[in-house]
């Protein structure tokens, strides 16, 4: 068992988002589906611990997280790249990708490399500022940044947001790769139902907050999201 | 010719305020509008300590240098987690209590009577001042140093990042809050020093010496000069405060029956140079440090 998440809430100030979650990833593609507002990037911030849960439980490789502060994570194997915001405009290509410095400087340059192998457009770009990548180029670099950690599991929002569908394949051939290339966890929220079955061992979709499905992605029947998208 | 050195040591401090404020704001992004609360309060720490309780000046420095960084530590702790108008509404309160504590509380600092005289650490005769203001100025090098080390260091990207995204540096393994509360705590009591440093400089200390213009005049410095540039806090008060009030005010040769202009003309320069900064440069004089000039991350 990998991440444990048991009878979670969690929201906004007063508001409650999302009631009464359970579920458990395993090594995997674990897909979070649903429509907008319902939840997908409640539950990835909560999980990556920029949200205080309100009751319920959270265990990342059988350590209670619940209470942890989110800059704990990172060092315990979870990388964490948001739908919005995901890179630091400011900072240079190649000072996005070595921020995060949890590696030694010899498996840092080693690491890079890989990282660099994986996105070649970054490397002729690794001096440009971060806020003048394309929207594109930005995601291969939150991506890229990411595997900097040497994660064991990565929690991804909506990595397809604003790309074009061309793009969006490359970019979850990417991810299929670092799942099975580095035996990386993935859990992706999506709204792009159809590209993430593809990929996705196991689909979770929520509706208002609510877990409405919860099944393997070979036995998924998208008539049943669809109801969840019409709610 | 005392009075010249007395403006360009004054011009040191306001230096030094608006190179702290490049910490705060230019690379951490917390809008301090409370200097002249830290200011004033190392001023008047070292005023009544040395005043009324009878402490040198080098024994009631280091107690001011303490309570100062104390005060900064627990206001930090209260306020940096806010965003960013409630931080500037927070320390501007935080400035306006110290102003009226000094005013309230007669028994300490002898209200608007005023608190005096504090005289100079040393007396080197003539070359008293001239060696207070060379003292001043190694300070306000060394902050300087500090800055540009700053901008090329490891500590200095993560910084920018967080002031780029504090949530997702946070989710990149960093404590953003400590880093920000222990620069925040450091750059406010030096703040407090420059008071403390203020005060033989001003002899007899008055609460009208804690007005937010004190705070205004810094901001407006490092905007002008370039927020973000590490040279900015510096030439902004070379052109507000050298240029204008030194310069033009004193020292413009013109014919007496002129004089009386001469305030006024400098107001409408000032605000001229204002707008015209603002309007062609709006990151400052000096713009910003692209990340090709810092360095390379080890
Ligand atoms: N900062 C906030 N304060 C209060 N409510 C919020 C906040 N952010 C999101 N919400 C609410 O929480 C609910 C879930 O939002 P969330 O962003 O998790 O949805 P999502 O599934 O990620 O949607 P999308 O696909 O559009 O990204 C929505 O009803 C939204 O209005
Ligand atoms: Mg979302």
């Amino acid at each position: 068992m990998m991440l444990n998440v048991n009878g979670l809430s969690s929201g906004y100030g007063d508001v409650t988002v999302l009631e009464d979650i359970t579920f458990c990833v395993e090594s995997e593609i674990f897909t979070v589906l649903g429509a907008n507002g319902a939840g997908k990037t409640t539950l990835l911030k909560t999980l990556a611990k920029l949200l205080p849960v309100k009751s319920g439980t959270v265990e990342w490789r059988g350590e209670t997280i619940t209470d942890m502060p989110p800059y704990e994570l990172p060092s315990r194997g979870m990388a964490y790249v948001p739908q919005e915001g995901n890179v630091f405009p400011d900072l240079s290509v190649a000072e996005n990708l070595s921020i995060g410095g949890l590696l030694d400087l010899p498996s840092r340059e080693e690491r890079l490399s890989e990282v660099y192998e994986l996105f070649p457009r970054l490397v002729d770009r690794s001096e440009q500022l971060a806020g003048s990548l394309s929207g594109g180029e930005g995601q291969m670099l939150a991506v890229g940044r990411a595997l900097m950690q040497r994660p064991e599991i990565i929690l991804f929002d909506e990595p397809s947001a604003g790309l074009s569908p061309q793009f969006v394949d490359t970019l979850f051939q990417k991810i299929l790769e670092i799942r099975e290339k580095q035996n990386v966890t993935i859990v992706l929220a999506e709204q792009n139902a159809v590209k993430a079955l593809e990929i996705a061992d196991r689909v979770l979709v929520l509706s208002l907050g609510k877990i409405h499905l919860l099944e393997d992605a070979r036995d998924f029947d998208k008539n049943r999201l669809m109801e969840a998208y019409h709610i | 010719m005392a009075y010249l050195i007395f403006s360009i040591t004054l011009m040191l401090v306001y230096i030094g305020l608006a190179q702290l404020l490049h910490i705060q704001f230019g690379m951490l992004g917390i809008p301090n509008f409370g200097i002249v609360g830290f200011w004033g309060l190392g001023m008047y720490s070292v005023g009544v300590l040395n005043v009324q309780w009878d402490f040198s000046f080098i024994p009631a420095l280091i107690l001011t240098l303490l309570l100062v960084a104390l005060v900064a530590n627990g206001l930090g702790r209260l306020i940096l987690k806010l965003e960013g108008q409630a931080m500037l509404c927070a320390t501007l309160a935080f400035s306006a209590i110290v102003a009226l504590l000094v005013i309230t509380e007669k028994w300490l600092t002898e209200g608007v009577v005023g608190l005096g005289t504090i005289k100079y650490p040393f007396d080197a005769g003539a070359m008293t001042e001239p060696l207070y203001f060379l003292i001043l100025l190694l300070i306000v090098v060394g902050i300087q140093l500090f800055i540009n080390k700053l901008h090329v260091s490891r500590l200095g990207t993560l910084i920018f990042s967080i002031r780029d995204n504090e949530e997702l540096a946070a989710s990149l393994g960093k404590d953003t809050v400590k880093i920000k509360l222990e620069l925040f705590t450091l750059t406010c009591a030096l703040m407090g020093l420059l008071g403390a440093l203020s005060a033989p400089l001003n002899q007899f200390l008055t609460p009208n010496m804690l007005v937010p213009s004190v705070t205004f005049a810094v901001w407006i410095a490092l905007i002008l000069g370039g927020k973000e540039h590490s040279m900015g806090a510096v030439l902004g008060v070379f052109i507000t405060f050298g240029l204008f009030d030194l310069l033009i005010e004193s020292y413009l040769p013109v014919a007496p029956e002129y004089a009386v202009m001469v305030p006024n003309f400098k107001l409408f320069l000032y605000g001229a140079v204002l707008v015209a900064v603002l309007m062609y440069r709006p990151r400052g004089v000096l713009g910003h440090s692209a990340a090709g000039a810092r360095q390379e991350l080890p």
